[in-house]
């Protein structure tokens, strides 16, 4: 009972959990399989990742969001492939989709951490521009051409497990982990998603520190591009459609606080992971895609009722 | 009539994109196109006015575009059995129940408005889809077109309607107490609570009336298109708040202006049906929006004159 009071957030995901496990084994057993696996993994590459560069936002607080990363990852990517068909070396493929999305993430850093304009009005600005710009570049038509050496690391396995999810998810979150827990940039992202007044006071630079999260989004969603495009074989403009809704609520999940200062990136892998697992058994069950969404809704409505309950309770 | 440096900024920008327009495209300039500008921002005019309410008061909603479609659902469908009366009621009165939902979730759950709605907006999404069933619902009666497209003293019936709307947005919000009370409750809760307004019915009142103007358009969507397709009122919602926002009510809450949201509205409006006639590509139109957002607040801000939009660090 203890445990509960300690991490209402975490206990709620477990119980989730658990509650979705049960639901697989007597209903779907056959989403035990290892390629349902790996399917999993696979579609829980994109979302991890842009969902961890939400958390580190949403946790620096100062009503940080960020709104733009489904563009970003579309962007990125087609970016990516349009470098490409101007005829540069494949190599630089993933630098340049990274850059693309630091770039981009850096935009809305400095309009909130410099120009201190409210996140919500420019991510939701930068969203526009970003998804905009990645239908408007390709005429929302895929891009294809990857080279065959891409696709095979983007589709590959070891052990039932996608080379993506090995080389990108498992790094950036136990970077994030160490990041937080052991360095001293880690806690002053706890600080000041705390208390922003004392954080100044104590003189940790926090608009640098609101800038960089911005920056770390951005790139993560670069990141989600370049996988993108090395599964699929081609870059899709409309591949981060409500991604930004996903990516909230896997954070949210995972027991990122919404008023920032509270959460771990263990969490939000699992929240991740339990969205895409439910999304697969929804498909598995014949439902059809617009169904995700109500659930993906619900889901972070009853999250954020339970923080407010549980967490900030007044 | 006094006006601020934002709407004669929004005003001067309106000004040049229609004079940038009409050099560059024969088309522009007619009346004809005028008034195609005008019918096609009527459902945004009434969206943006509710988002005006709703962000003067320090919320914000991403749902009013799925809200708007779940009643343009519920218009056609009584539409279908013929009874035009019942249907261009049925639109405001689901739109009002719609945001009596909206405000118990956000105000009542007391959780963050734009997470709440972004929540919503998946859940009607998904309902929308669930009511249509994975089908347009299209092929509508003429009826309530014949009735709202009539010429009434030289405009069709449903621009006096929105008219009439925002005369009486403008006397609820300039010359009631609630109007008072929600610039209040926007600009610091805590003090409104503390003098004594009644700040929880305020906010749920201004999501229901939010909701009843997304019903409005709902009938006047209906009106025009005769059609109520999956993604219906996708982008408005973003469209409204950008409106608003260039408009310049105050992200925060606490300060608005209804002028400001209406050339907002109408700047939108002219640049995408301007850059569609010079030639550019309807996709370029939400990047065009996007744009013109960013640049326009974060000018204002770097200029350091305007400290509203800025956030109290």
């Amino acid at each position: 009972m203890s445990w509960w009071r300690k991490s209402p957030d975490l206990t709620l995901l477990s119980a989730l959990w658990l509650l979705l496990a049960i639901g697989i084994v007597l209903v779907l057993p056959q989403m035990l399989a290892s390629w349902s696996i790996t399917s999993i993994l696979q579609f829980a590459t994109l979302l991890s990742l842009v969902a961890l560069g939400q958390s580190f936002v949403v946790m620096s607080g100062g009503g940080g969001i960020d709104l733009s990363v489904g563009g970003n990852v579309s962007l990125s990517a087609v970016m990516g492939m349009l470098a490409l068909h101007q005829g540069i070396n494949p190599l630089w493929l993933p630098l340049i989709c990274l850059l693309t999305g630091t770039l981009a993430g850096a935009i809305n850093g400095w309009l909130i951490a410099r120009l201190r304009l409210w996140p919500l009005i420019v991510t939701l600005g930068s969203f526009y521009l970003f998804s905009g710009l990645a239908l408007a570049l390709t005429s929302g038509a895929a891009v294809a051409g990857v080279p065959a050496e891409l696709t095979q690391w983007g589709r590959g396995t070891q052990f039932f497990v996608p080379l993506p999810f090995l080389t990108c998810v498992i790094p950036a979150f136990l970077i994030a982990w160490l990041i937080l827990s052991k360095s001293a940039w880690g806690k002053w992202i706890y600080a000041c998603g705390f208390n922003e007044h004392a954080t100044r006071l104590v003189g940790i630079p926090v608009d640098r520190l609101r800038f960089l999260t911005y920056c770390l989004s951005g790139m993560l969603a670069g990141c989600a591009g370049f996988v993108s495009l090395s599964w699929l074989g081609s870059a899709r403009p409309e591949i981060g459609v409500n991604l930004e809704l996903e990516s909230l609520t896997a954070a949210l999940l995972g027991g990122i606080a919404i008023f920032g200062g509270r959460g771990s990136v263990i969490g939000v892998l699992a929240a991740a992971l339990m969205l895409v697992t439910i999304k697969t058994c929804m498909l598995q069950l014949g439902l059809n895609s617009v169904w995700q969404l109500g659930v993906v809704g619900i889901l972070l409505i009853i999250v954020l009722m339970a923080q407010r309950l549980f967490i900030y309770r007044r | 009539m006094h006006m601020t440096s934002r709407e004669i900024a929004l005003l001067a920008i309106a000004l040049l994109a229609i004079a940038g327009f009409s050099w560059f495209s024969p088309w522009f300039a007619t009346v004809d196109n005028l008034l195609t500008i005008l019918r096609n921002s009527s459902e945004l005019l009434l969206i943006a006015l509710g988002m005006t309410l709703v962000i003067a008061m320090g919320g914000v909603d991403v749902s009013v575009g799925v809200v708007m479609g779940v009643a343009a659902w519920a218009v056609g469908q009584l539409l279908l059995v013929n009874s035009p009366w019942l249907a261009a009621l049925a639109g405001p009165l689901l739109g009002l129940l719609l945001g009596l939902i909206t405000a118990l979730v956000v105000v009542m759950g007391r959780i963050p408005a734009i997470v709440g709605t972004l929540g919503l907006f998946g859940v009607w999404r998904t309902g929308l889809f669930a009511l249509l069933g994975g089908q347009w619902l299209s092929g509508l009666p003429g009826s309530l077109t014949s009735g709202l497209m009539h010429p009434l003293l030289g405009l069709p019936v449903m621009a006096w309607i929105i008219v009439l709307v925002w005369a009486c947005v403008w006397l609820v919000l300039r010359h009631t107490p609630y109007g008072l009370w929600l610039l209040a409750a926007g600009n610091s809760e805590e003090k409104a609570r503390l003098a004594g307004i009644p700040v929880t019915q305020v906010r749920i009142a201004t999501f229901m009336i939010s909701g009843l103007l997304c019903g409005i358009a709902a009938t006047c969507y209906i009106a025009t298109y005769r059609n109520v397709e999956m993604t219906v009122g996708g982008s408005l919602a973003l469209e409204a708040i950008a409106a608003v926002v260039l408009g310049g009510t105050r992200i925060t809450g606490g300060a608005c202006s209804l002028l400001g949201t209406l050339l907002g509205v109408l700047l939108l409006r002219i640049l995408q049906n301007g850059l569609l006639l010079v030639g550019i590509p309807s996709l370029w139109q939400t990047v065009v929006t996007g744009a013109v957002l960013l640049v326009v607040l974060s000018s204002e801000a770097a200029s350091g004159r305007v400290i509203a939009f800025r956030r109290t660090a």
